[in-house]
């Protein structure tokens, strides 16, 4: 249910103005709405500057923690240091560290990330180290050949000797990965020569590591490999710079970004607040349940110089008043379904209730099988044991959970325990769907026709309350339609006396210019689809049927297949996919059946959250 | 003959249905996939959108069952 909310001002002296936002802030009660007043305040210059310096100072103090590693969690946070030029100058220092330890760290892992591209290269031609070179002026072009591409390699070399009159050398090896690692020396002079073809016979050179240039990779070999060692130690070193950093400063920090936080939303909160040169004045909404304890927490801190009103009668009225769902805890987690729409609008209607207790059923209905229902108890548990407490993975598991017993529930019901199975085990059904499908059908289409009436009479009875008595007689009309429409259907077809069919009849024809006076043509087409929305609950026993043969086929296998084993299997197979498919399908049916067919007549979207000025907290 | 012609029409009743459903969702998916891509929070929306065109092959498969249970079985 949508909680009821009041409207509070708090007033006082000028000079009280941020204690008492503060004391606000900490009963985190009051959702601030600017107080409608007359005149506007005096624009205030230095909360725009307080603004900037303590978003500035959250910069500095976010990216260090960032670049930061994460400390001990389980350490004694420190005192909060307030907003000072020796937090900011404090903050600066800790960022540019952080900052300066960071990218030390990142260029070295970029460095050894390259070198290491080069470590195959090395391991190939590591035996060459130290011998003599044919051209002590030598240049080297590294060349990695694709794999399979070695019978191009004869070639490479013919056409490279015959382009530089022999002064070259090819020396190739083969990597692990099939490449060809190919080592092109060069005497100076023929150097131009050799990289302008290689470059007309789009030879893809690797690019020389950093340090190296042109020169003799044979040469800076020894240099590269000795660099490759040394960065792991210097990697640590750095590491341990950075731990620290992190050991000394993190608990300062977490403590200054909390306080800032506070601040800023504080600083935010002006924004709604009017303050004059003695006076200001506070208003907001907070649960009508707990304005005494706000107005008592405030009246022990400051005694009669601050005062409290509860301001007008606006319940079930004003459009600005936030809305906040309050639900019993055995319906609570069926709010991560409601809330998947927009909030409804503060005065209308919560659904939450309605959808705790059709949504499982519906499923229920739909699945109806004890084996199947019994799997999904066995998932949802699984997800219940993971979830953290008042998390909405666990609101997923409980209705999980209920969807479970709903449809063990219905599967006793129709006997079914993995389709058919559960007949031959000897379950009675005491309502077969697999046969009784006409009766299936007229069930599922009456459930529609008491879920719509439902929504019918909850929009009525909304608008009613809300003084649109126009509106709610419409509703009113066209169900009294309805279920004379229904009554007649049933005279016509002799469940009841067919003698009352004309008196019905007549009933509708009456109510018809009524309901087209009182809403308009637009009533006509939207009892049409009132119809329409009765009839989609047809989906519920197409769902079921199906479900319920694809189980039946998948037993059938069992003596189709030749050998029982192999049977078996694909039965088995066979169910575990209908088991998917039954849970998304009916899971996706019944929401349908709850947001198009039975939210479309009394849910009002468009509620604003109700979001209460309180201390700050890190998203986990 | 008359069961032949009757078998035809609840193969007709439920896989022209399925054709349109398959048609209309073919067009919905992409478009929703393209607006989750920006918006996220329009999960539900998109899955809602999805399934509305599957009422007709569930209404197709209802009529097909109607028409199979006139010819006994």
């Amino acid at each position: 249910m949508i909680v009821r909310m009041a409207r509070l001002r708090i007033a006082g002296p000028r000079p009280l103005l941020e204690d008492v936002l503060a004391a606000v802030q900490d009963s985190g009660l009051l959702h601030l709405d600017r107080p409608r007043a007359p005149y506007a305040a005096p624009p205030d210059g230095g909360l725009a500057r307080e603004h900037r310096h303590v978003q500035r100072c959250l910069i500095d103090i976010e990216t260090a923690l960032d670049r930061l590693p994460a400390g001990d969690a389980g350490r004694k946070p420190a005192d909060a240091p307030g907003l000072s030029r020796g937090t900011l100058r404090r903050a600066r220092r800790i960022r540019r560290d952080a900052d300066r330890l960071a990218h030390a760290r990142a260029s070295l892992e970029d460095e050894r990330v390259l070198l290491l591209r080069y470590r195959e290269f090395f391991q190939a031609f590591e035996s060459l180290v130290g011998h003599e070179l044919t051209w002590p002026d030598s240049q080297a072009f590294y060349v990695v050949l694709r794999a399979g591409a070695g019978s191009a390699l004869a070639e490479l070399r013919r056409s490279l000797e015959a382009a530089v009159s022999g002064e070259v050398e090819v020396l190739h090896r083969e990597l692990s990965s099939g490449e060809w690692a190919v080592l092109i020396l060069v005497s100076e002079r023929a150097a131009p020569k050799v990289g302008a073809l290689l470059a007309a016979s789009r030879v893809e050179e690797l690019p020389a590591p950093a340090g190296v240039g042109h020169t003799n990779l044979l040469r800076a070999l020894p240099a590269l490999k000795a660099r490759l060692a040394v960065i792991p130690e210097e990697l640590q070193a750095l590491d341990e710079d950075r731990r620290h950093l992190s050991d000394a400063e993190r608990p300062w920090l977490v403590a200054a970004r909390t306080e800032l936080r506070d601040r800023l939303l504080r600083l935010d909160a002006r924004h709604r607040v009017l303050a004059a040169e003695h006076l200001f004045i506070i208003e907001g909404w907070l649960p009508e349940a707990r304005v005494a304890d706000l107005e008592r927490s405030l009246h022990d801190r400051f005694g009669p110089e601050v005062v409290t009103a509860t301001v007008g009668g606006e319940d079930w009225s004003a459009p600005d008043t936030p809305v906040t769902l309050h639900n019993p805890p055995i319906f609570r987690p069926f709010e991560v379904l409601t809330r998947t729409l927009p909030l409804p609008k503060y005065g209308t209607i919560d659904p939450t209730p309605f959808v705790a207790v059709f949504f499982p059923a519906f499923f229920g209905l739909m699945l109806g099988d004890i084996g199947y229902g019994l799997m999904l108890a066995a998932l949802a548990g699984a997800l219940r044991m993971k979830s953290a407490p008042d998390s909405q993975l666990r609101s997923v598991s409980t209705i999980g959970l209920a969807c479970a017993s709903s449809a063990v529930a219905f599967g006793l019901l129709f006997g079914e325990l993995f389709g058919s199975l559960g007949h031959a085990m000897g379950l009675h059904p005491v309502f077969n769907r697999e046969e009784a499908t006409m009766p299936f059908l007229g069930m599922a289409i009456a459930i529609g026709a008491v879920h719509i009436t439902l929504g019918l009479v909850l929009a009525a009875l909304n608008l009613w309350h809300r003084g649109h008595r126009r509106e709610a007689m419409g509703r009113g009309v066209t169900l009294s339609m309805l279920l004379l429409t229904g009554l007649a259907l049933l005279a016509a077809l002799e469940v009841l006396p067919s003698r009352l069919f004309t008196p019905f009849a007549i009933a509708v024809l009456v109510a018809f210019p009524v309901l087209v006076a009182l809403e308009g043509i637009v009533a006509v087409i939207e009892l049409l689809s009132t119809f329409g929305h009765i009839l989609s609950y047809a989906r519920i026993m197409a769902l079921g049927t199906a479900s319920l043969m694809l189980a039946v086929v998948a037993n059938e296998m069992v003596g189709a297949m030749g050998s029982v084993v192999v049977g078996a299997l694909f039965a088995l197979l066979f169910h575990l996919v209908n088991f998917a498919i039954g849970l998304f399908s009916p899971t996706i049916h019944a929401l349908r059946l709850h947001y198009v067919e039975f939210f479309g007549h009394f849910f009002s979207p468009g509620g604003a959250e109700y979001r209460p000025l309180g201390h700050w907290h890190p998203t986990p | 003959m008359e069961i032949a012609l009757l078998g035809l029409a609840a193969a007709l009743a439920i896989s022209i249905p399925a054709i349109a459903t398959a048609w209309a969702q073919s067009r919905i998916g992409p478009a929703a996939a393209a607006s989750l891509a920006e918006k996220p929070e329009l999960s539900t929306t998109a899955i809602i959108l999805i399934a509305i065109p599957e009422t007709m092959v569930i209404l197709g498969f209802v009529v097909a069952v109607l028409i199979l249970l006139r010819t006994g079985g």
